[in-house]
């Protein structure tokens, strides 16, 4: 736990920190030691001599408080200083990491660990660290003095010390296990109840609350189960703890009057030793109702750590710059590439010309996501060389080459500001005038027009307010705005509304004119606009060349184009024949179906 | 609110607090017995009077711990019991509320509420009632004790005390004033940071991760900043006024006054000892008061939460069970609306014939999805009707006529057969294999690892369509609402997707909520809306007669296709 403090906040603050809650210990048990003298001098009816031991107990009182004061403040600043340090090394090392690490799911946890994470951890210094470090060092401190004082005594409070040490390790585990059982069987009662709540529409279409209440049911008795037992284990755990703190009071109770009534122990000084074993105890039952904070405060820091360990994408000393002639835009030189596991490229070679338009087209699982992920350089390619503009994207550094690719992708993320502001993230510093031009070309005005504070309506968390479609044409005018020569495109799936579908489709030809597009394709129309089509099977490229060209040579693609165009000719039709459905023929040569497109 | 839900639990908590007296009151047995021991030893010194003691101070301490760890566990066990009943009121809850509910609010805020909110009740239930309960009776005996042995020196050792409360008094109010500037600022910096987690890898596409950064680091300096200058201070008091609560403090007062009382023969030095014994704790449980009534603060938050949850409406039940005569699906003067203040729907009437197609086609926001939900009751029209039947929805059995295939699928963590059979629990393999068979998805499932046993959750997009596909033409229910399911994770099996479907329109009667011109050209009833209200109807031909928005539409995507 110090490790990963000194990780995060640097070793010299906390090795200072650390030596003011040493010292505050050790004077705090001084003072409690300075308790036998001055008993001992009153029981021994000669009060005057208990006078300079007070003097001394007053300055160990004044350390003590000044040192308290110390700690005090130097933990909240420590604490304070961590977060700090934390916000600023997530910031750097998150604006390092490469683009793949950001999985949906993986930036949901990390939001929520930098909100809850970064408070708890302010908190470890002056909640956790202190009282720990005082519940050991006070002690110690008692036990030495008490060893000078009567060694038989000393020797007892060390043993009872050890005892109380091994039934607290001994619970500890005992609650960590009983915590893990309750945790998991938490999380599966919250799954069902985020289940059971996402589907209730679907359970109560088809009459089946019961059914998945069941289930439900099943989760929450576990859960209760869990919980019973953790009270039946943990609570005689708790109950030993405090059994054992007291038991060795009182055996040290006993072993005094024993020695006492032998006449081999002064009693004063028998009187003033018990007295001082009430000291030694307090700190101990303090630290042992400390266990789970202290675990997740270093579960907290771990994952903290976890972040930071992830290694950044490396980036060049010096990014290339100059211009390759006769370069072209992009080029796969026998790529390989693997999200860890099996492989999902390999040997991918292809080359994109400058101002063309390239297809993707394959089957889900074919690679097709991966190979725009490799030009923008969400990954690194495993082996082979991804080539845009003649430089290998690891020369390029992730600037340069981000100045030169623009991504339109499904997933669209609006920072929850105006709409404005959103668009100018293409450009920094780009005019209103210059960011109303890219709005105008991708039909966000009209957005605008019925929102109800017009350019300055903010856009909500994650652009709710938005319809998906107009999400979509605020990312595409962000791309017009930022006017990259090359555009990676993943072609929208999902059914857009007959108005938004013809804004996108004018936005899209607004941002691809006279670029050079690579786009996944999804809309046939799209794909026989392609000047060259990269049919993908397994991750290999299994064929390459125009619509015309793969059409004739009846491979791969000619069976893909057949069963798309059945597709698209769709029509829905019941009740009045016989037969449910039927398609339309497939269109010879045009491309059938909405005619949603654009070229470049 | 927090009273009524921990209704269930009251009696037990009484018992519980009982106990705890008991258990502090014999923790300060062996302290006690100590001070007595100590008279003996340092006067008669009679043997068979100490082991007396020495077996008090057992005893003691056997009560203590034989109490505490009863109330503890009668708290526990409460509280886990609470937690399942509250679970299970939500629970039922949840199976009550409108639909709508759950669009309102998201999955997680459901969790929230059955998971963590009623967790946050556990440290209320299971420790709050002990803590408090300790914290007062131990310091109030140990006081009346201390009082008995000697009041001038009683008087010393709480001397601090009023020091300490009124700073900290002090202390408390400077937060309060504060309170709502620093929630405010901590808000203000949770959701940069998580809009900077969120939009960091949009931020790094256009090349201006360093200015993100930068920000996120400003407004965490800046909040560093604020919190330092409004709690530095605090801190700086608190800590001064913590050392006159401290035990080495109490320690110093006393034995000074001790030594002083002593040297003029006005107290047994043996009389000193109880004060060291019990007077220097005496200020910890102020500070378990205030660790307790935090916890106590977020517990009282909790339940209010949990409250609201449970207090939500509920969907009328049926009022009387009315049987169907046929299934013609009337929607008679339909209106309906969120808020209560806008209509989103208004005045609508429709008659859906059994064994036709009837398509809703109009801008987005013009109520399309809206008006197809009131059919499967994710809600209730504030005005009008709708009929299956002749028969009222809401007075029919839920879940018996209508069939709903919408575009975010929902499977359940159960087997791909449990969720076929989802409509059918009885139905046999080799209907449910039938089922899957029309809707494209049997060889797929057959091919994969685990067949129909293994877990829904493994299926793509489109695989997961077809499921639900297959799970609606096995239930069998006569009425269908379809939302055009053409938003596909996986493009590549839409034509697959497109078959099931059509399979499953056969013979009903459906409603379906179109994106696509194309697809319902060949609908028996194509209904336009606009801005919640019927703008035209008819067939294809019809409609394309008139001029309206209906052939504005097609012109504009005939338009397009010139365009190309």
């Amino acid at each position: 736990m110090i490790g990963q403090l000194t990780a995060v906040a640097g070793q010299a603050r906390v090795r200072g920190y650390l030596v003011t809650l040493a010292a505050f210990a050790v004077a705090q048990g001084l003072a409690f030691v300075l308790l036998v003298p001055v008993l001992r001098a009153l029981f021994a009816g000669d009060s005057a001599a208990a006078w300079p031991w007070l003097g001394a107990l007053a300055a160990a009182a004044a350390a003590c408080a000044v040192l308290q004061y110390r700690q005090a403040v130097q933990g909240f600043s420590l604490g304070l200083d961590l977060s700090r340090s934390l916000y600023h090394q997530l910031g750097d090392h998150l604006s390092a990491l490469p683009l793949g690490w950001f999985e949906a799911d993986r930036v949901g946890r990390i939001g929520r660990l930098v909100v809850q994470g970064v408070r708890a951890v302010m908190g470890v210094p002056a909640h956790l660290l202190q009282p720990v470090v005082t519940a050991f060092l006070t002690p110690v401190t008692v036990v030495v003095a008490a060893l000078f004082l009567d060694w038989r005594l000393g020797l007892a409070l060390a043993a009872g010390g050890l005892l109380l040490a091994g039934t607290y390790r001994y619970t500890a585990g005992l609650t960590e296990r009983v915590d893990h059982a309750v945790d998991a069987a938490m999380a599966e009662a919250g799954g069902r109840v985020v289940e059971f709540a996402q589907a209730q529409a679907v359970l109560r279409g088809f009459g089946r609350t019961g059914a998945a209440h069941a289930e439900l049911e099943t989760a929450l008795r576990r859960q209760h189960g869990a919980g019973r037992r953790s009270v039946t284990s943990v609570v005689p755990g708790l109950a030993l703890n405090a059994l054992a703190v007291q038991t060795v009071y009182t055996a040290l109770i006993g072993l005094g009057a024993y020695l006492a009534l032998g006449g081999s122990l002064d009693p004063a000084v028998l009187v003033a030793l018990l007295a001082l074993a009430t000291r030694f105890t307090e700190p101990l039952m303090l630290a042992a109702e400390l266990g789970g904070a202290l675990r997740m405060g270093r579960n907290n820091l771990a994952r903290f750590a976890e972040i930071l360990a992830t290694p950044p994408l490396p980036e060049p000393e010096t990014p290339a710059r100059e211009t390759v002639p006769d370069a072209p835009a992009i080029r796969f030189d026998r790529v390989d590439f693997g999200y860890g596991g099996s492989p999902v490229l390999r040997e991918v070679s292809f080359t994109v010309p400058p101002r063309t338009m390239t297809a993707l087209v394959g089957p889900s699982g074919s690679g097709k996501t991966t190979i725009t992920r490799l030009i923008a350089r969400f990954f690194d390619a495993g082996g082979g060389a991804v080539l845009v503009d003649g430089h290998d994207v690891r020369d390029l550094g992730t600037e340069e080459l981000m100045s030169r690719v623009s991504l339109v992708f499904q997933d669209v993320y609006l920072f929850d500001q105006t709409i404005e502001e959103n668009i100018a993230i293409g450009r920094p510093g780009a005019t209103t005038e210059q960011i109303r031009r890219a709005a105008g070309l991708a039909r966000v005005d009209e957005i605008v027009a019925r929102l109800p504070d017009g350019w300055a309506t903010r856009v909500g968390e994650s652009g709710a307010a938005l319809s998906g479609g107009e999400r979509q044409r605020v990312s595409i005018a962000r791309a017009i705005l930022k006017d990259a020569p090359i555009v990676l495109l993943d072609e929208a799936t999902a059914a857009l509304d007959a108005d938004n579908e013809a804004a996108v489709t004018a936005a899209l030809r607004a941002l691809t004119a006279d670029r050079t597009l690579v786009v996944i394709a999804h809309r046939l129309s799209t794909v026989r606009a392609a000047d060259q089509i990269v049919v993908l099977d397994g991750g290999r490229v299994a064929e390459i060349g125009d619509h015309d060209r793969l059409l004739a040579a009846d491979g791969r693609y000619a069976a893909f184009w057949r069963k798309r165009a059945r597709a698209a000719g769709w029509r829905l039709r019941a009740g009045r024949e016989d037969r449910g459905y039927e398609h339309a023929a497939p269109p010879a040569g045009a491309a059938p179906g909405t005619p949603a497109e654009f070229q470049p | 609110m927090l009273g009524e839900l921990l209704a269930p639990v009251r009696a037990r908590l009484w018992v519980a607090g009982g106990l705890q007296v008991v258990a502090s009151v014999a923790g300060l047995v062996p302290y006690v017995m100590v001070a007595e021991l100590a008279g003996e030893l340092l006067g008669e010194a009679d043997p068979g009077r100490i082991w007396t003691i020495v077996g008090v101070a057992v005893a003691g301490l056997l009560v203590r711990t034989l109490a505490a760890g009863t109330a503890v566990t009668v708290t526990h066990l409460a509280d886990v019991g609470l937690q399942l009943r509250l679970r299970r009121r939500i629970v039922a809850k949840l199976g009550a509320v409108p639909l709508g509910w759950f669009t309102a609010r998201g999955s997680g805020e459901v969790k929230k509420a059955v998971q963590d909110d009623v967790h946050s009740l556990h440290h209320l239930v299971g420790h709050a009632v002990l803590d408090l309960t300790s914290a007062a009776v131990a310091p109030l005996a140990s006081v009346a004790y201390l009082f008995w042995v000697d009041w001038r020196m009683a008087l010393a050792t709480v001397a601090t005390l009023p020091v300490y409360l009124t700073a900290y008094t002090l202390m408390m109010r400077g937060y309060q004033a504060r309170l709502g500037e620093m929630n405010e600022a901590t808000e203000r910096i949770n959701s940069t940071a998580v809009e900077f987690v969120n939009g960091i890898a949009v931020v790094k596409t256009f090349g201006q991760s360093r200015r993100a950064h930068e920000r996120f680091a400003r407004a965490a300096d800046d909040f560093s900043d604020r919190f330092r200058s409004w709690v530095a201070p605090m801190i700086r008091i608190e800590a001064a006024v913590q050392s006159t609560i401290m035990p080495v403090t109490v320690l110093l007062v006393v034995l000074t006054t001790g030594t002083a009382l002593v040297s003029a023969g006005s107290l047994d030095p043996v009389d000193v000892l109880p004060f060291t014994l019990l007077g220097l704790g005496l200020g910890q449980p102020l500070l378990t008061l205030g660790f307790g009534m935090g916890a106590l603060q977020e517990a009282r938050e909790a339940a209010a939460r949990v409250s609201g949850v449970l207090a939500a409406p509920e969907l009328p039940a049926a009022r009387e069970t009315a049987a169907p005569d046929g299934h013609l699906v009337e929607f008679d003067r339909v209106s309906f609306s969120y808020d209560g203040a806008r209509d989103v729907l208004s005045d609508i009437s429709l008659t859906l014939r059994p064994g036709t197609v009837t398509a809703l086609v109009g801008p987005s926001g013009s109520g399309k999805s809206t008006l197809a939900r009131l059919l499967p009751r994710y809600w209730d029209p504030t005005a009008g009707a709708v009929r299956i039947g002749g028969a009222d929805v809401r007075d029919l059995p839920p879940g018996e006529l209508v069939a709903t295939v919408f575009q975010d699928v929902r499977l359940l963590r159960m087997s791909i057969r449990d969720n076929i059979a989802l409509g059918r629990p009885g139905a046999t393999d080799a209907e449910i294999h039938a089922a899957a068979g029309a809707a494209q998805i049997h060889e797929r499932i057959l091919a994969s690892p685990g067949g129909y046993a293994a877990e829904a959750g493994g299926l793509s997009g489109g695989e997961a369509q077809r499921v639900s596909i297959a799970r609606a033409l096995l239930a069998g229910r006569p009425v269908l609402v379809l939302d055009e399911a053409t938003a596909f994770a996986d493009p590549e099996s839409e034509a697959a997707i497109q078959d099931a479907l059509s399979t499953l329109a056969e013979g009903r009667t459906v409603l379906v909520v179109a994106h696509r011109l194309d697809t319902v050209v060949d609908a028996d009833q194509i209904v336009v809306l606009d801005r919640g209200r019927v703008a035209q109807r008819g067939t294809h031909a019809e409609l394309m007669a008139e001029t309206g928005m209906y052939r504005r539409l097609w012109e504009r995507s005939a338009a397009l296709e010139e365009a190309r």
